[in-house]
Order: structure tokens, then sequence, then C-alpha cells
């Protein structure tokens, strides 16, 4: 949280029970050792080459080489090329650069950037004289701009920023038959430039690139809108201040007209920047409500895809991490019924997800509000997925049963509640996580039953050992002086 | 220690040693050896002497006393020295996976134990070839050293199964993989291609198929966190041939034990449990597998017998199905009505069937089947998964399940009529059958709380179970005479209140059974049958409809104490309780003749308690005799001190530890009963209860205090005049209780009672030093519960002895010491106090302090006299503080060195709330009102004017209408 008012502070020592806000929300997490194979969509981001403008002749194989020395002579060549004065020597060095960058396997991104390319490969950008040349060193950086943080960091360090924001008025753009092409690929381009988190680009970049962003994500063209999209869900994973600046261009209302899209590949990318504005603070969660996304997320936690039934019970989990106003938004547009719905259906990483959405619920929850979360039978299912195979979302769910206990408690109803966790088998399962490997979750399962399920549990006195003494009445030593 | 024959020599001398069975040669070679282990060398002797010794004995005790020092000494402590040399430690590390490999399984066991506990500390980054000389040998081809291998990776990897995912444990789990993965996968399909080389090689076969199961469970840990990129993309090959050994079937493998599970069950089992994982964490890319494994899992289950030894393998193969059916994309699967005939048929059926060895259970070990079948702890067995499948499987088909099974129990019941001597199990199934198909909603206190609305329980109970309970013979077919009981327990709220009515004295009768399931399971319904709620929260059944069979059922519940076995049965003892809860004046005129038999049955379990349960009830049923008696006629109190004081006397006298505190809350009870003046029998034995041995036992306090309290409260002046010398004995009784953090607040009751009921003159003595003792723990050891039950305490003294008796008191111990206690305590803390009694004692206290103690007025203390009175007001209007500094909240734990036997509370001797003060303000608000009032009228002018300048407006206030509810005005 970028401020700490009283609010803020009142909340974490009351509410989330010392938990952090912040770390109740972003749970997407640094961990980023990944034993998955990278995601499906996310993975076509990573690395699309530009390898043909136009109707082109396949590689040749000379660049299909990983020999160091063929490849640094190719590298001379362009070099010597492109600081030639001569247009079309130049032409050809961006021609052969861009190809050399476009093979499948090892493009030789770092060479080029050592070979000192980038800064003339900037320059050509402003040629609005001549368009072929202007647009193979776009495609030249942009194939660098897609390789590691470092490599994008060079491109936006050698400032192509501003060049591709400029180039995005090129008349070529729109009266050249490949416009939409193009203008795909510049998109593309300015995803990447976005994209990277170690270091996050700067802020001043960030500044010139959104007007760009926000208008083509008005355009009537799907990739272009996925990769605008792309664009604003990088952007917005990350510190809350980023987040501002994205909220401030006043974008989330079309955002959320895109999560009625049809196209996953647009779909995705909206839900994501949503889900990294819903998880910063309270003000900018509500930012997102004001502009309805609240009424487009029931349809997405029941699309077709659970990839998107994921991302939307995270927005959810989010959403439910807020104060009780939040949590009660969540009840008037209707979305704990699919929400139980995704805890009883879905996957299990969505299942997951919701498990989330319930904790968070009921921890910062009015009693009314938890009330409300087990009639519509969330409990039930939080209790069927104490079998999950996964440490950590079976202490989560714990978490949940104990945030509804005390609930119950404040309500004078735990015996009501005590039955009905028994009806439904919770208790049979509660106490056989008492054998639970991990010590975590055995300790919390077992805090359950001792509290809540032990016949004897309010019997038990503890008190110190006694010692020998002949209890013989008076004060030993008469202090010299009190003083409380 | 240098490495040479010497110490070898010695070192193998003090490990045959620490074999001897007599502990005075075996102790001091154990602590010679631990004293040594510090010592540079010390483990690679042992290890010298594991792999060179030619004793096989020798070698072994090596072998564990080498992971005993591992353990103990391998973890690096932070802080605290480093206990192995760090060459040791590379030399250990160097050579164990070898060590392990080469020696023989007993000794290999052992390393694999050492290696594991290693590679939790060093592995990976502190050893980092240990993967790689692991995976080196899995291309010796010799599976001895393969399963050591495997052994050793299943004990490093199972903690997969249940970490938290973090970033480190999953690097971990990725360097793993990148070195683990392939050469595994490599070796599970050339083992399985050297099953079929071998298999018609018995033994060649056993080796390869423990290795499969190792394999199987290092798939499961590698696969637990998430889907591993490689496993991924090498499903097809894992599944395939998980899916053919499901279906493999070798005669040779199988085994002719009947209990203990044999190598093929084991693998299976695993592989159902990774189908199970798949299914559950993988759904997406399991898919295409899925129903494969569900034809295979559901045949196997078809062709699997009867005999303990596929127990594991059954119930896991029937949990898999299970969760499989109820996901709604996996439903067409089932919802063919020849699929959903043949489960029901070929899986639920026969593993709902009454086994030989349960039939043995029911007989021969009576308590554990009553645990199994009534307590539900029955979790892994095949009834058990099989219910589960029809809870399952009703999620989607409940209509055609039920039509399914109704054929079955028809066919059953229909098998069973034809000849009920021989085919009296099928009954039993039947039953089950409808049992598990009616259920969809259980708890213990009410049974079954939802049922299927399909199946007629009624009906079923009509024609199948009250032939059972009404058959004369009450010994015949125990096990359908227990089911038919248990029916009526389990459906209790699903069945009308005649049939429950019908049913009593049928239950009744059975409580004369001689099998013991059968009339514990009698003696269980009737006592749940008790506790069912009627209309406007009375029971259901009423004592007027008991009349009829109340002295049968008082008989037979006795009776059946006295059947063998049941002897103290805690559900008989437990029935009576409730009973005499329930019949309440009705047992009046049977109390005579049962007291007797109660206080016999009391005499013989006290020489040696050993059902805890069972004495507990035994008790509350004292407790209830008592009360319900003596309500009726307060003078029969002496009959039961006559016939229960001998008993207790020996109880006291032997220190049966146990019942001690029961004794003392029974007495308690009879004392309260008391109306005229204490007994001498209680004052004979009331400096024994001052006893210091008495008052170590946690378990007493509580009890104990209750019971003092009871003397003060009956007894006072009786103590005061006859027992006089015993005071300063109860006050060290109090002392000692208030040092104690956690039974503070038992030395406050009793000090409460001393004070409020001792004459004042037999404790002005010890007043101030009772004061001096409190503020010496307020000084050293404050804590919120302490605070709270100061306050109380003090301001009770204030009601009894007055305000300025306060002040004085207060002042003579130390000068300004009053001023001190209002302004650091009360005025700061009073908000904290908790409980409408305390809260009213502490409002007529304060208000007392405000107008009748002058020093509050005339003296330095004035400037205390505003915020105490807006304290007071906060006290009325405010919500309680429950804050609790951080630094308290575990005192309970912290302070409790031993957990001691805990105190046992019996619900039936019960005391009510007692309130000091009463009657004689029934609203201290008003009490405030006009006390305030006489202090004005006494000094005109000037409550006003303190109440205006200092007094904020919001109290002012709710002062203002206090006054107006009092109609009274200050001048």
């Amino acid at each position: 949280m970028p401020t700490e008012n009283l609010s803020d502070k009142r909340m974490s020592k009351f509410k989330n029970k010392g938990k952090e806000p912040t770390k109740m929300r972003d749970r997407r997490i640094a961990e980023c050792v990944e034993l998955r194979k990278a995601h499906k969509v996310e993975g076509i981001m990573k690395r699309r080459n530009i390898s043909s403008v136009g109707d082109e002749e396949p590689l040749s194989p000379e660049y299909n080489t990983d020999n160091k020395q063929v490849i640094s002579e190719a590298i001379q060549e362009i070099v010597a090329n492109v600081n030639n004065e001569c247009p079309e020597k130049q032409r050809q060095g961006c021609q052969a650069a861009r190809k050399l960058l476009s093979r499948e396997r090892n493009p030789p991104l770092k060479e080029i950037v050592e070979a000192g390319l980038l800064t003339r490969f900037v320059e050509f950008l402003g040629r609005n004289d001549d368009p072929t040349l202007q647009f193979e060193a776009a495609w030249s950086l942009t194939n660098v701009a897609s390789g590691t943080s470092w490599h994008t960091q060079q491109v936006v360090e050698h400032g192509a920023v501003p060049a591709f924001i400029a180039l995005l008025a090129s008349p070529m753009l729109n009266i050249s038959e490949q416009a939409v092409g193009y203008l795909r690929n510049l998109t593309w381009t300015l995803s990447n430039l976005c994209r990277n988190k170690n270091p996050f680009p700067r802020f001043s970049a960030v500044q010139q690139m959104l007007p760009s962003i926000i208008q083509l994500l008005h355009h009537s063209d799907k990739s272009i809108l996925s990769d605008a999209c792309w664009a604003i869900s990088y952007l917005t994973d990350g510190p809350n201040e980023r987040i501002d600046v994205v909220i401030k261009t006043g974008v989330l209302p079309r955002l959320v007209e895109l999560l009625g899209f049809e196209e996953l590949a647009v779909v995705t990318p909206a839900l994501r920047s949503i889900g990294n504005i819903v998880s910063g603070s309270d003000l900018q969660t509500q930012a997102a409500i004001d502009a309805g996304v609240l009424s487009a997320l029931p349809l997405l936690m029941r699309h077709p895809k659970s990839s998107v039934q994921k991302e939307a019970a995270w927005a959810v989990s989010n959403i439910a991490a807020g104060p009780c106003q939040q949590i009660q938004q969540l009840i008037t547009c209707g979305l704990l019924a699919p929400l139980v719905d995704l805890l009883r259906n879905g996957d299990f990483k969505t299942q997951r997800e919701a498990v989330w959405a319930v904790t968070n619920y009921t921890s910062g929850g009015t009693v009314d509000q938890v009330v409300h979360l087990v009639k519509c039978g969330a409990l039930e299912a939080i209790l069927n997925l104490l079998q999950a195979k996964d440490a950590k979302t079976v202490l989560v769910i714990l978490d949940a049963i104990n945030n509804i206990f005390l609930a119950a408690e404040k309500l004078g109803e735990v015996d009501k509640l005590c039955l009905l966790v028994e009806e439904v088998g919770g208790l049979d399962r509660i106490e056989f996580l008492q054998n639970h490997e991990n010590n975590a979750v055995y300790r919390a399962a077992q805090a359950l039953i001792e509290k809540y399920f032990s016949e004897d549990g309010d019997d038990q006195c503890l008190t110190t050992e006694a010692t020998d003494s002949n209890f013989v009445f008076g004060a030993s030593d008469v202090q010299k002086r009190f003083d409380f | 220690m240098e490495l040479n024959d010497g110490n070898l020599q010695t070192l193998t001398e003090y490990l045959q040693k620490t074999l001897s069975p007599d502990p005075a040669v075996r102790r001091p070679a154990e602590k010679f050896l631990e004293s040594v282990e510090g010592t540079q060398n010390y483990s690679i002797l042992l290890l010298t002497v594991l792999e060179k010794s030619q004793n096989e004995v020798i070698r072994v005790c090596a072998a564990v006393t080498f992971k005993n020092y591992i353990k103990r000494n391998w973890r690096v402590v932070e802080d605290e020295p480093n206990k192995i040399s760090d060459p040791d430690r590379t030399a250990i590390k160097a050579n164990i996976v070898n060590l392990m490999l080469s020696s023989p399984e007993q000794i290999q066991k052992q390393l694999s134990d050492a290696i594991s506990i290693i590679g939790r500390e060093d592995f990976p980054q502190k050893w980092p070839d240990l993967l790689t000389e692991m995976v080196t040998r899995f291309q010796s081809g010799d599976f001895h050293i393969i399963n050591g291998i495997l052994r050793t990776a299943h004990s490093l990897f199972k903690r997969y199964r249940h970490e938290f995912k973090s970033n480190e444990l999953w690097s971990e789990i990725k360097l793993v993989l990148d070195t683990f993965a392939q050469p595994l996968t490599e070796l599970f399909k050339a083992t399985i291609d050297l099953c079929q080389t071998h298999a018609t090689d018995i033994n060649a076969l056993k080796v390869l198929f423990s290795s499969l199961t190792l394999i199987s469970k290092l798939f499961y840990s590698l696969n637990f966190q998430d889907l591993p990129e490689f496993f991924e993309d090498n499903m097809e090959t894992w599944m395939t041939n998980f899916h053919n050994l499901l279906t493999l079937d070798n005669k040779l493998l199988q085994t002719d034990d009947e209990e203990e599970a044999g190598l093929l069950e084991l693998l299976k089992s695993q592989i159902c449990d990774n189908a199970a994982l798949y299914a559950q964490k993988y759904d997406e890319e399991f898919q295409p597998y899925l129903p494969r494994f569900v034809t295979a899992i559901w045949n196997l289950l078809v062709t699997t017998g009867q005999e303990v030894k596929y127990d594991l393998l059954v119930s896991n193969a029937i949990q898999f199905l299970a969760s499989v059916c109820e996901r709604p994309h996996y439903k067409h699967l089932f919802e063919d009505q020849n699929v959903l005939t043949s489960i029901c048929e070929k899986v639920i059926v026969p593993n709902m069937e009454f086994r030989s060895a349960d039939e043995e259970a029911f007989e021969d070990n009576s308590e554990e089947y009553i645990i199994r079948d009534l307590e539900g702890s029955d979790i892994d067995t095949r009834r058990r998964a099989a219910c589960d499948l029809v809870r399952g499987l009703c999620k989607f088909f409940e209509g055609p399940v039920t039509g399914i099974f109704s054929g079955y129990v028809s066919s059953m019941l229909t098998e069973y009529a034809k000849n009920p001597g021989v085919n009296w199990k099928h009954k039993d199934a039947a039953i089950y059958l409808v049992t598990s198909l009616a259920s969809k909603a259980q708890t213990q206190k009410h049974g079954i709380t939802q049922a299927n609305e399909l199946v007629n329980l009624s009906e079923f109970f009509v024609n199948h179970i009250l032939v059972d309970l009404k058959s004369p013979n009450v010994n015949e077919f125990p096990v359908l005479k227990a089911d038919a009981i248990k029916y009526v327990m389990t459906f209790r709220s699903q069945l009308p209140k005649e049939q429950l009515l019908e049913t009593v004295p049928l239950l009744v009768a059975h409580l004369q059974a001689e099998s013991i399931v059968q009339h514990t399971y009698a003696a269980h319904a009737l006592e749940r049958l008790f506790t069912m709620r009627g209309a406007n929260n009375t029971t259901l059944i009423t004592p007027t409809e008991m009349a009829p069979f109340t002295e049968q059922l008082l008989n037979n519940l006795f009776k059946s104490l006295a059947i063998p076995g049941s002897s103290e049965n805690e559900y008989i003892m437990k029935a009576i309780m409730r009973s005499f809860s329930l019949l309440q004046e009705a047992i009046v005129p049977y109390i005579p003749t049962l007291i007797g038999q109660l206080t016999h049955k009391l005499l013989l379990v006290s020489k040696n308690p050993s059902k805890p349960h069972f004495n507990h009830y035994l008790f509350e049923s004292l407790c209830l005799s008592i009360r319900i008696t003596c309500k009726a006629n307060p003078d029969t109190v002496n009959s039961f001190e006559e016939a229960l004081f001998p008993v207790f006397t020996e109880i006291l006298q032997n220190d049966v530890q146990e019942f001690v505190p029961y004794v003392f809350q029974v007495m308690s009870l009879l004392l309260e009963i008391h109306t005229s003046s204490i007994p001498s029998s209680y004052m004979a034995l009331f400096p024994h209860l001052l006893q210091p041995a008495l008052w170590e036992r946690t378990g007493n306090i509580p009890p104990l205090v209750r019971l003092l309290q009871a003397y003060l409260e009956k007894g006072a002046a009786t103590i005061a005049s006859a027992a006089a010398d015993k005071i300063p004995g109860l006050l060290g009784v109090f002392q000692k209780l208030i040092a104690s953090k956690a039974n503070d607040h038992q030395g406050f009751y009793l000090l409460n009672s001393i004070v409020e009921h001792m004459p004042p003159d037999s404790i002005t003595q010890y007043r101030k030093q009772i004061f001096i003792l409190l503020f010496q723990r307020l000084q050293s050891s404050k804590t919120t519960k302490f605070v709270k039950s100061f306050l109380v305490f003090i301001n009770l003294y204030c009601v009894k002895y007055g305000a300025i008796a306060l002040q004085e008191i207060f002042d003579s111990i130390q000068p300004k010491m009053f001023g001190m206690v209002v302004e650091k305590i009360i005025i700061p803390e009073v908000q904290k106090v908790s409980g409408q009694v305390e809260k009213k004692i502490c409002a007529v206290g304060i208000t007392k302090i405000l107008t009748e103690c002058p020093a509050m007025m005339d003296t330095e203390y004035t400037k205390l006299w505003s915020p105490l009175l807006q304290a007071l007001i906060g006290l009325f209007e405010l919500p309680e503080d429950d804050s609790i500094p951080d630094d308290e909240h575990f005192i309970d734990i912290e302070d409790t060195p031993g957990y001691q036997t805990a105190f046992s509370q019996l619900a039936f001797a019960g005391k009510k709330e007692h309130d000091p003060i009463g009657d004689a303000v029934s609203n201290p608000k008003i009490l405030l009102a006009q006390s305030l009032h006489k202090l004005s009228t006494a000094c005109p002018g000037r409550v006003p004017s303190m109440l205006s300048t200092s007094l904020p407006a919001e109290a002012l206030q709710y002062l203002q209408g206090y006054l107006q509810a009092a109609t009274v005005q200050l001048v």
C-alpha cells in the first residue's frame, strides 16, 4: 500500500488479523520456478519472430548456422552496409539483420546489440523518406526486443520508444496494403517493450507508450487488440504506482468491454489486466468495480475454458480480500453462485483460486456476509476439497473454516455449525487431516478439532506445577514500594 | 581418533557391550560411545567396522549406531558448534552410497535412512553429485543395487508430497527432474521388459515388481506439486504402462497369505493412487487416458477377491471411481444403465457383504467392532469406500441407482426369507445397502439428517426391521438384531414418533441380549432417542410416555451391566444417566435400590479405574440421583451421604486420583443442598482439604475451590468459631493459587467467598496481608486476567466493608496507595471486566468510592473523582474492552511445564451463578444517580461544579439520563 492511512492500519490489525492486505492480495507471487510447460497462450507471446514480411524466399542455409565464424562475418557485413551512406546498402544491411534475427534457434541477439547496431536502427526509424528502410529497421529492433529483459532494455535505452511511437503515425500504415500487418507487428513490439519485470520498463517510456496502446485498444483487428491488451497486462503486473498510471488513462471501461469479447486471445489478456488491477489497492479495486467488472466476471467464471475460469477466480479472490463494502458488491452482483460452482466443479487450479477467494472473504467479511456465503453452499464445497492433494490448499481451507467458526462464535451458533460440518462429512475429513504429514496442516486440523469438536474441550484447565510449600499464609518480604 | 587396528578393536568391543542385556554393562558402553562421538574420525571408524567386521551382528549394530549418530548430529544448528568435522562430512558423503549398495538388506535400510537424513540437510546444494551418482547405478543392471537407489530416492523425494510450494522446493524438484526423470523413465521401461523376459522366474519377478512399486511411488512424489513438463511429454509411456500393469495378472505373484498384501496388490494400489492424483490435479492433460483407467480399475474390482490382503487395493480403487463419477464431465462414463448396473452388482454389493473377518470381530472383539461400526473409524474399509461410491453415484444418478439397488435389496431379502438360518448375511447386506443409499447427511448427535427421498424408510422399517426387533428370541441372529437396532438409531430423525415409541419397549428387551454388540447398541439407541428434541424444546419422548416402561428400562439397564464383558460398558452407563435425566421425578421411587447398585459399582471400579467414560457417566448418574431426589425432598440428602460417604472415604484414603475430583464435586452438590448449618461430618474433613498434596494435582483445584466455597457459604460461622486455627491454612491456599497465572482466578473465587461469608472479626488480622500479597503479584506479574479478578475483589470488599475501609487499608500499606490504585488500575482497566455479576460488583463498588469516601472529595485524590466517574459511565455504556497485550496471548501454554490430569467437570453437578449483591441493587445506574444526589445534598454545589468542569459532554449526557430515570436532581 502506498499510503498508510488509519483505516488501512485498522484493517491489518483487526480485519485480516495481522495479515497485510497487500500480502493477501499479491499471490501471483515472485515464485518464478515452474515445473510445467510454459502456458500456451503466454508461450506464443514469448517469441514470435518476424521473418517473412510479404512474400519472401525462405532463409538461406547460411543464416541457419551456429558457426560463430560465419555469424561474425555476416554481422560485420551488416555493420558495413548499415553504416554506408548509400540507402540501398542500408536497406540491404537492415534486411540481412532482420533475417538473421528471425531464425528459430539461437538468433544472435546479443551479437547484434554488441555490434552497436541498435543506434543506427533507431535512427532509421525516423527516416520518413524511406519507409522500406524504416520498417526493416523496425523489425530488427522488434526481434531484439522480444528477447530477454536485458535485450528489451537495450532497445529502450537506445531511445527506440519515441521513435516507434512516431512511426505509428507513418502514412505507410494508412496507405500500404500491408498496413494491418505492420500495425500488428508494431503493437506486438510495444507489448514486448512493456513486458519485462526485472527491471520494469522505465516510467518515462511507459508514459510515452501508453497513449498509443490505449488508441490501439480501440482497433477492430483482433490480433492488435490482443497484443495491446497484453501490453496493458504487463504494465499492470507490478507495484500499485504502475497500476495507477494505467488506471489514470481511463482505460478501465474499455478493458471491461473487452472482457465480453468472444476471442480467447483478447479475453485472456484483458482478464489478466483486470486481475492485476484488482490486486492493487482498495481504491484501484474500486475503480475496476465502478467500471463494471463485477457484471462481466460471472460469465467468465462460467467460461468453457478452464484457464479463463481460473483467472476469473483469481480476480474474485483479490476483490474478496478487500474491505467488506467490496465484499458486499460481490454479493450484490451475484458472484457467489458461480464461485461455489467453481469450488464444486472447476478444475483443480481453478478450485485453488476459488478457495483463496473464500478464505479472503471469510477473513474480511462481516458476520452476515460470512453467513450468506455459507448459505450459498461454499462451506460444503470447501469441505469436500479437504481431500485435495495439495498441502497449501488444504491449509487455506482450514483457515477459512476457522474464520467461519469465528463468525459462528459471534452469533452463538457454534454448535449448529459443528453439526453442519459433521453432516456433510467435513468432520471426518478434518479428523483425517490430523494424520497429515505436513506439520502446519496437521496442527491446524488439530486446533479446529480441539477447539470446536472435542467433547471435553472446555473442561481442560491448565495450570502450573505446584510447589512443595506448606501454604503458610503471609507475605514474605514486604516490598519497599509498590508502583504500578 | 586415528584409523588404526587398536581403535577399531576398541570400538568393536564397545559396540558388542551395547548389545548386552545387562544394563550395568550396556549403559556405560552407550555412555562411552556418546562421549567420544564428537571426536574426529569417529564416524569413519564406525563405517569401517560396518564394512570390515566379520561379525554380522556387529555390522548391523554399527549401522544402527551410525544412523542414530547422524540423526543426532548431522544438522548444523545456528549458534551451536558444528558437531561433525568437515573432513568427516565429506568422507561420509563420498562413501556412503557405495557402502549402502554393497551391504546386505538389513544394513542397507539403515544406511538408506542415514542418507535421507543427510540429504534433508545437504541435498542438493551441499551434495551436488548425489543424484548423478545414483542415476549412474541404474545402469548397473543389478536390481539389488537399483532397489537400494530407488528406496533412497523415495525417502529423499517423498516430502514433495506434503510440503508447501516454495521457490526453494521447486528449484530442488526441477533439479531432480532434470537429472532423474529421464533415467527413471528408461528404468521403468527396461524393468517392464525384463518382467516379460523373466515371466516365469518367480525370484526375478519379485525383485522386479518391488522395483516397479518403488518407481510408481517416485512417480507420485515427483508429480505431486505440479505436472512437470517432462512427465507431460512422456505421459503416453507412463500411462500406457501403468494401464497395462493394472490389467496384468501373474499367477506366480499371487500369494497364499490372506492377510498381507502381495507385491501385485501393492503395485496396483500405488497405480490407483497415481491415476487418482492425475485425475484430481491434471484433469485437462489426463482426460484422454481417464476412460481407460476407469474401465481397468472397474475390471480390477470385479475380479478381486474378498480376502483381507486386497482391502487397501480395493478401497483405493473404489475411492478412485468415487472421485471420478461425481465430476460433471465424466458422468457420461457412468450413465449407461448397464454400466451402472454392473458397478452396483459387481463392485458395490460384493464389498458390502459381511465377511468372516467381520463376523469374528462381532463375536470376539466387540469393542473394536463397535468403534468401527458406530463411531466411523472405518475410513479405509471396503464398506466405507463402497458407501462413498454410492453417494458419489447418487450425485447424478440418484434415481437409476436407487432403482437398481431396490432390485438387489428385494432379491437379497427373498434369498434370506428362503432360508434365514443360512442366508442371514444377505439381509445384513440389504440393510447396509439401504442405509448407505438413504444417508445423505449424518451426525453423531442426530443420526441421519437428510435422506434420499426415493427410499421409503418407514416402510422398510415396518416390513423388515420391526420383525427382527419383535422376534421373541432376542439371542437369535445377533448380527441382524444389531443391524435392526442400528437402523432405528441411524434413521431416528426420519422415522415418525409413533414408530419410535413402538420400538422403545423392544429396545428395552434387547438390553438383555447375550451379544455384547447387540445390547450395547440397544443401550446406545435408547440413549440417542432420549436426547431427541420435540416441539417447544422439550424431549421428544416424554416421561409420561415412558411411564409404562420405566421399571423395565431401569431393571434391564442395570441387569445388562451384569452380562459378561459389559460390566464397565460406557454406552450402558450413559444410557442410565440419560434415562435418569429424562425421567426426572419418575425415578424417585427406584432410587433407594438403584443408589445401592451405583455405589456398589463405584466401589468396584475404584479398585482399578480403567474406563474413563464409564466412570464419568457413573458419577453423572450419581449427581442426577441426588439432585432429582433432593429437589422433591431435601431431607433425603442425609441418606445419600450415608450411602456415599463410606465409598468416598475409601477413595480419598486410597487416593484414587482419577476419582478424587469427582468426589469433591458430588460433595459440593450435597453440601449446597443443606439448608441448616454444616454437618459435623463435613467439618471433620475440612482440615484435610487444606493439605498441600491435594492441591498439587491440577484436576483437583477447580472442584476443591468449589467445595471450599460451599463450606464457606454454609459454614463460615462454624469455621470462625470451631476451626479458627485453620483460617491461615485456608488463606494459604488462596496465596498459593494467586501465585500462579493459570490458577489466580480460582484464588480469587476463594477470596471472594471468604470476604463475603466469613464474619468480619475473624479475618481482621489478615486483611492487610491479603492486600500486600495482591499488590506484590500486581507488581511482579500483572496479567489482564489477574487485573480483572483484582478489580472485582476490591470492589466486593468495598461493597462489604465500605469505601472508607478500602481507602484506609490501602493507605496504611503505603502512603497515597489508594490514589495510585484508582489512577493506575481502576480507571484504565475497569473497562475490561467481563460478566454481568462482575460488572455489577464493580459498578456498586465504584459508586461507593465516588460518593461515600471523604478522601475523594477533600484530598489530592479529588482530581481522580471525575475520571473515575467517567470510567464508571464507560463501564455502563461502552462495549467491553477485550484487547489483550500481545505477550499475554500464550500464557496458558507457557506456564504449563507438565500437562496433568484434566479436570473433568460433571454437567449434572452444575452450580448456579452466584450474585453476592443480589436484589439489594437492581439497577446500578439508578444507584449511582441516587448516591450522587445524596452526596450533592451533603455538600451543595460541589458535585455540579466538578461535573461541569471536567466531565466530557457525552458522559455528562448519559449521566443526565440516569438522573432523570431515578427522578433526582443534583444540587
